[in-house]
């Protein structure tokens, strides 16, 4: 095969002369920014299903599993809307959210399914208020929530200074089966179903737009403040749902936990292949990142090994995937 | 393929009704008067030129008329009615004004259809349907490229002309009533570029007035039916397709000759210091092929960088501090031996110091004055590794009386300065490490006129000691005065170098937009 030269205004095109393999793998990985994570995912699920004997218990796993994917999935709109976008306070709001069901939903007979749209108004009104914060008051996106990281931990603390329990209540079945099928299907679902809904509008087009360039967005007329503020909602309301799913499993709000999922669900995002930069990735990326720090994690406990190379690998893996994501970028912009 | 402006009805213009009318319109930025006073009419259905050199304020008042920037004071009409304060880029498109900036801006991980038709849709709605999008998109892209362009790559897979037609394209898509294109020319190819004047063409027989600013005489020739000339942000003339000429362009857009000529008087010839060669670029190139730089500069004298903003000026000086260029390298030259540049600290090891154009870069904004100055020459101040302040400030005290700093105590804060003085203290860290070239990007910037004296009087006292200076600077006033010769780059290549003798605003103004050098001969 002929080497194509490189000439003047032509040169810079996607020509590339890297052996055709090895530059196809990384268009591939591109293109599908999560397929590092989707095949780190599948050799690891095979390596717990061996492990435990193809016993897996899916209904259970899948409820264990869906607090932390649904606080990726949650943290993941911010990131994609650009600018230094982040959101940290994803991980207490869950708390929060879940402290509210438990302390004053149930008791007060809001626990029906009345407590559904409350919860879901709750997070996206929080998520919308720091996209307002850092819209109008223009701190970079660390700063305010990182404010508002510290204000819920507070509020957490404040409203459940001891750990509450739930007594039997509907969202218990988020965590165990509707009928036959597992009722994380329900909540991690419900993300991915608005996310698709959204594909549906110009909206999602216009956040990657914005995450993308939001100088070539602001000039083309779009509104990026909107898009953002409508971003930090929608990860608030994700969050919302992280709650119902995370008190359904614990049946119980323990604010010394707020800060479980924080660095987990960030770490999730960008396994996942979203671009800490903005304008690339997607949930189901962070939904399959989440997937393998939580496999990872369940296979090391099961083979006993010392949970302090957990957390090892975890940052192993994180550094693996975010330079592999970085060389595939590389190549890609490369003229 | 055919041009438009030749197809189009000769006497037709001044009957053709207004469009556009700003009056009066005057925008500053903090110390900076961009726009004073500016008037502006476009009519209906004509091509409007905007010319001027750098900081004339054409690029403000397209910003202005585009929604970037709010005006403070002054009115624009559009189509007779009084037009509301834009408040951003979407009230201008929906005014049906339409911008082309001068940064070709396109969002590189999206799609080509999705960066055309960007900001067309609502947050909510979908204001056009999918079908009738690709459809458009395609039949406009393959208008401007003269070939398909595949709607689902992603525009960071595509060429700089290509992407630049993509910008073009979605201002196209939008139907505009008033179509702005600031330097939207620069990328394309030449085939591309007669098509878009084809198209510009055929928008102006349906009554679009188009506003274009451009740095080539030629496409004002070309297709424009007016132009209006900006200087110093004032519109100073307007003149009719067919009663120009180059030299009254440049004669207009540079003003009078007779400041600068006075104040060249008093500043020793610049033969009598020239010394050794103390750089060489070596087939430098700025962009992939683009003709080959090669240029020696020599101890003692002080060489120029002009050109209008973005014609490669800046990348020139990165690859004299050894940032390196697409091909081609630098090499300083020393007793007798050329080393090849690496790096910015390679070179810096060579005696080569840069101060670069943004201030707040080089300065320790939370750090005193002493410390700012001290900074990258604190081994200076050391003994055996223990910093010894006594004689870090018997050192500050020698450089502050060099450069007559004006300064309450070297303890204070950087920030207490102003900007002229602040300038000195980073051009006196530099030349605390005694450096043999010392390259300055912009360095006057945003200074006061007096301090812009001080540092004029200090740099040609430098030259006479030796050192090699090679000054970007975006005024040309400075380059008249300073100036040994002028390096002028136009489209990333050097176009012409000026040597003192024939420097003049309108010598360098001509050669800034292409001219070839007898439009100069009157000067």
């Amino acid at each position: 095969m002929a080497l194509p030269e490189v000439h003047s205004a032509t040169g810079i095109s996607s020509a590339s002369w890297s052996p055709v393999s090895a530059s196809d793998l990384l268009r591939l990985l591109n293109r599908y920014s999560f397929g590092f994570a989707l095949l780190l995912m599948v050799a690891l699920l095979l390596a717990n299903l061996a492990e435990e004997s193809w016993n897996f218990g899916w209904s259970d796993q899948l409820a264990n599993f869906a607090p932390m994917a649904l606080a990726a999935m949650a943290s993941t709109p911010a990131i994609i809307s650009g600018g230094g976008g982040f959101d940290l306070t994803i991980s207490p709001l869950i708390y929060f959210i879940g402290e509210i069901f438990i302390i004053w939903l149930a008791p007060n007979g809001l626990g029906g399914a009345e407590s559904v749209p409350i919860v879901l108004l709750i997070g996206a009104g929080v998520g919308m208020l720091n996209g307002l914060l850092i819209i109008g008051l223009r701190v970079p996106p660390v700063v305010a929530t990182l404010s508002m990281y510290f204000v819920l931990i507070g509020a957490d603390l404040k409203i459940a200074p001891n750990p509450q329990y739930l007594s039997t209540s509907w969202v218990q079945h988020l965590a165990h089966s509707v009928g036959p099928v597992p009722g994380a299907v329900f909540t991690l679902g419900f993300p991915l179903v608005v996310w698709g809904l959204l594909g549906l509008i110009p909206y999602r087009r216009t956040l990657y737009a914005v995450g993308s360039n939001d100088a070539t967005a602001f000039a083309s007329g779009v509104d990026v403040s909107a898009v953002r503020v409508a971003a930090y909602t929608l990860g608030g309301l994700f969050a919302a749902v992280g709650a119902l799913a995370l008190v359904g499993l614990t049946v119980s709000a323990n604010s010394n936990l707020s800060q479980t999922y924080t660095l987990l669900a960030i770490a999730s995002v960008a396994l996942g292949g979203t671009s800490l930069w903005g304008g690339r990735g997607g949930l189901v990326g962070s939904m399959i990142g989440a997937a393998c720090i939580y496999l990872l994690g369940n296979l090391l406990t099961t083979l006993q090994i010392d949970p302090s190379y957990l957390q090892v690998m975890y940052g192993g893996m994180l550094v693996f995937a975010v330079i592999l994501g970085g060389v595939a970028a590389k190549a890609k912009a490369a003229p | 393929m055919t041009v438009a402006g030749d197809v189009r009805a000769e006497p037709g213009t001044e009957a053709l009704p207004v469009l556009i009318s700003a009056r009066g319109v005057a925008k500053t930025f903090g110390a900076t008067q961009a726009l004073r006073g500016a008037s502006f009419e476009l009519r209906a259905g004509e091509v409007h030129a905007l010319v001027g050199e750098n900081g004339s304020g054409k690029s403000t008042l397209v910003k202005v008329l585009s929604g970037v920037h709010a005006p403070d004071a002054g009115e624009i009409e559009l189509g007779g009615s009084l037009l509301p304060a834009l408040r951003n880029p979407r009230a201008a498109v929906e005014a049906g004004i339409v911008t082309v900036f001068q940064e070709v801006l396109v969002a590189e991980a999206r799609s080509v259809l999705d960066n055309v038709w960007l900001g067309a849709d609502g947050l909510l709605r979908t204001r056009i349907p999918v079908r009738e999008k690709r459809a458009r998109a395609r039949e406009a892209l393959g208008e401007l490229l003269g070939r398909p362009l595949g709607l689902d790559t992603p525009v960071e897979e595509l060429s700089l002309s290509d992407r630049q037609a993509c910008s073009i394209v979605r201002a196209l898509l939008r139907r505009p009533r008033v179509l702005i294109l600031d330097e939207a020319t620069s990328a394309l190819d030449v085939a591309t570029r007669d098509r878009l004047f084809g198209i510009i063409g055929r928008l102006g027989r349906d009554g679009v007035g188009i506003v274009f600013i451009t740095h080539r005489m030629d496409e004002i020739g070309e297709i424009g039916d007016r132009i209006t000339v900006m200087r110093s942000g004032e519109t100073v003339a307007t003149l009719e397709r067919g009663r120009w000429t180059p030299r009254e362009l440049v004669r207009l857009m540079t003003g009078s000759d007779q400041l600068t000529e006075h104040a060249r008087q008093g500043i020793e010839a610049a033969v009598a210091r020239r010394g050794e060669v103390a750089l060489r670029t070596r087939g430098l190139r700025l962009v992939p092929g683009a003709q080959p730089i090669d240029v020696e500069i020599r101890s003692g004298e002080l060489v120029g960088v002009a050109g209008l903003e973005g014609h490669g000026q800046d990348g020139f000086l990165e690859a004299l501090r050894g940032a390196g260029a697409p091909a081609g390298d630098v090499a300083r030259v020393a007793d007798g031996r050329e080393v090849t540049l690496l790096s910015p600290r390679h070179a810096a090891s060579y005696g080569i110091a840069y101060v670069p154009k943004e201030r707040r870069q080089a300065l320790f904004g939370w750090m005193s004055i002493r410390e700012n100055f001290a900074m990258p020459t604190l081994g200076d101040d050391s003994r055996s590794g223990w910093l010894d302040l006594r004689r870090m400030r018997r050192r500050f005290a020698e450089h502050a009386r060099r450069l007559s700093i004006v300064l309450g105590s070297p303890s204070d804060r950087i920030t207490t300065l102003s900007g002229g003085n602040q300038q000195k203290v980073v051009l006196g860290r530099w030349l605390a490490a005694r450096p043999k070239v010392l390259l300055l990007n912009d360095p006057t910037r945003g200074i006061d006129v007096g301090a812009k004296r001080d540092l004029y009087v200090l740099l040609t006292r430098l030259a006479e000691e030796g050192l090699a200076i090679v000054m970007l600077s975006s005024e040309l006033d400075e380059h008249v005065e300073l100036m040994d010769r002028v390096l002028v780059f136009r489209e990333h290549e050097l176009f012409r170098e000026i040597g003192r003798e024939s420097l003049s605003r309108r010598s360098l103004v001509s050669a800034f937009f292409g001219e070839s050098e007898d439009a100069d001969g009157a000067a």
